[in-house]
């Protein structure tokens, strides 16, 4: 799985007239090299989502993004508009206002035709009405099993902590409960996640889906343990870590061990050096572990074999 | 992706007043690279790059429906809704022409639940039983039949995320356009000299307050739907 790399220094211009993106998701499986024809940025890369667990809610970025197409962009010269050449048996469309209009009828055939029934109610060339009933996991009612089984796509849960929360109101106070889970493989993904409802289960369940959804993937050496030092902070929790020679195990506190644990690390030095909040800890060592590189990496971008690192 | 022609001539657009933006001091000078006068305290947007945009969004869209992608148009605006109703109708995709309720494509699945809803009404009312509940029941479930009608009439044929998203004003659909992002769907935007060009996928800087400007851009990007469909229904 690619390590997530921090977003594209924007654009290799400033007066580009349009600035790079983020990438986001292709409609197309290839690169479209169409766009280096005209000075304008591409707006889609293909991504390999890898993981066909993660929900489509979640974007997955390729690790190594492809820009030597703005080589020969030049910003500063005129965007000029050269369209093909008109066919000779071309008829210019119909306008949208302009009669004649369809039927009802003639729309809703064509509709169904496209898409089938859906959610429209009615069929014209007889397909079955109810078709989206079982496309759709009925998640509430008698028909499903309750409550869903909490073991899915490999992924463990562990609460860090659950608190109850007091929202006060005329009629008294409103309590809920707060609960910060901690989601991973022991294979290198991890993701924290918050949840709040009026029931605890309620509340991990949110809250492991809420991690589910932002997962990272920590580097690890072949020893099980971190490639450098590294330090970071959320908010006011502050948390070094420092890898460690095997054998050692983890060696942190609260929130920082559980996700070190859940991400499969084994051995590792952490520590929380500003405030003992369990999020903000839990937060700050995704940060810090997001940031980190391999030696692979590092040599890569500077262009020199990896020995020369560490001498 | 090949280019092809989509009828785009600068003369057509210019009667359609795409080239007027808003007034010279709600601008974004983010815009600065589109405009290219400024008469009377109005912007004037370049009209090459706008149609060199249109061009690359219309060979966009042709090549997604030839692939058979899903779309949604977006325009909620009183002015637009009519037109963006029947550009829709007239490209076979969904579209929202009135409020866009927050969350519809994030939080799909309690859309679901409403066009379910929708579906159900519907078959009790072709049914008839509507007639024959109380009176006061009856009106209870006719307004919220019509509620859904208003609000998801145009996205009932819609069984999961579109693929490509056509929004007609990025001030106007700010919620919208910040859903797609989240998700990840590309997006078209119309933009005006008040917005942003960085925010859409593609941005097609035009005039989003005329109706013979939206109405242009629509019906290309329209047409261009059409061409592509009839080449997947051809050869899939």
């Amino acid at each position: 799985m690619a390590t997530t790399t921090p977003p594209l220094s924007s654009s290799t211009s400033s007066s580009s007239s349009l600035a790079t993106h983020l990438p986001r998701f292709s409609l197309f499986p290839n690169p479209t090299t169409l766009l280096s024809l005209y000075s304008s940025k591409p707006p889609f890369f293909s991504l390999s989502s890898s993981r066909s667990l993660q929900t489509h809610l979640s974007c997955t970025k390729k690790d190594d993004i492809d820009i030597t197409f703005f080589d020969e962009v030049n910003p500063d010269e005129d965007i000029t508009f050269s369209p093909p050449e008109k066919p000779e048996d071309f008829i210019p469309p119909r306008a949208i206002d302009e009669p004649p209009f369809e039927s009802d009828e003639e729309i809703a055939q064509a509709y169904e035709e496209l898409y089938g029934p859906a959610y429209s109610g009615e069929t014209y060339l007889g397909k079955d009405i109810y078709v989206m009933d079982s496309k759709v996991k009925k998640t509430t009612g008698f028909g499903s099993k309750g409550k869903k089984e909490k073991i899915r796509d490999g992924f463990d849960e562990n609460v860090v902590q659950v608190r109850r929360v007091t929202k006060v109101v005329k009629g008294g106070k409103h309590m809920r409960f707060r609960a910060v889970v901690v989601v991973g493989d022991k294979k290198g993904q991890v993701g924290v996640g918050v949840g709040k409802a009026k029931e605890v289960i309620s509340a991990v369940q949110k809250a492991a889906t809420d991690a589910r959804r932002n997962i990272i993937t920590v580097p690890m050496t072949k020893y099980l343990t971190f490639p450098h030092r590294n330090e970071a902070d959320y908010g006011a929790a502050r948390v070094m870590l420092r890898p460690a020679a095997p054998g050692t195990g983890v060696i942190a506190g609260g929130a920082v061990r559980t996700v070190l644990e859940m991400a499969g690390v084994e051995n590792a030095l952490g520590k929380q050096l500003g405030s003992n909040n369990a999020l903000n800890n839990a937060r700050a060592t995704v940060l810090a572990v997001q940031t980190m590189k391999q030696f692979s990496e590092v040599a890569r971008e500077r262009g020199i074999p990896m020995e020369e690192l560490w001498k | 992706m090949t280019r092809r022609y989509w009828n785009i001539n600068l003369e057509e657009m210019m009667e359609a007043g795409v080239h007027f933006g808003h007034g010279t001091r709600k601008w974004n000078p983010r815009m600065s690279p589109y405009i290219s006068a400024k008469c009377k305290g109005i912007h004037i947007l370049n009209l090459t790059r706008t149609a060199r945009f249109l061009s690359e969004a219309c060979d966009l869209v042709f090549d997604a429906s030839s692939r058979g992608k899903q779309f949604l148009i977006v325009g909620t605006k009183n002015k637009a809704a009519d037109s963006v109703a029947r550009a829709a109708i007239r490209a076979r995709c969904h579209y929202v022409n009135k409020k866009w309720l927050g969350g519809m494509l994030t939080n799909w699945s309690t859309t679901e639940t409403r066009l379910h809803k929708f579906r159900d009404l519907r078959m009790e009312q072709k049914a008839g039983r509507l007639t024959r509940l109380p009176k006061r029941d009856a009106a209870v479930l006719k307004r919220q039949l019509s509620h859904l009608q208003t609000y998801l009439g145009g996205i009932k044929y819609m069984t999961g995320l579109p693929d490509i998203v056509i929004i007609v004003d990025q001030q106007e659909e700010y919620t919208a356009l910040r859903e797609c992002i989240t998700l990840g769907i590309p997006t078209i935007c119309l933009i005006d000299t008040n917005c942003d060009p960085d925010l859409a996928d593609i941005s097609i800087p035009a005039n989003d307050d005329a109706i013979a400007s939206i109405r242009l851009i629509l019906t290309k990007l329209v047409f261009a739907i059409c061409e592509g469909r009839s080449s997947y229904i051809r050869n899939p």
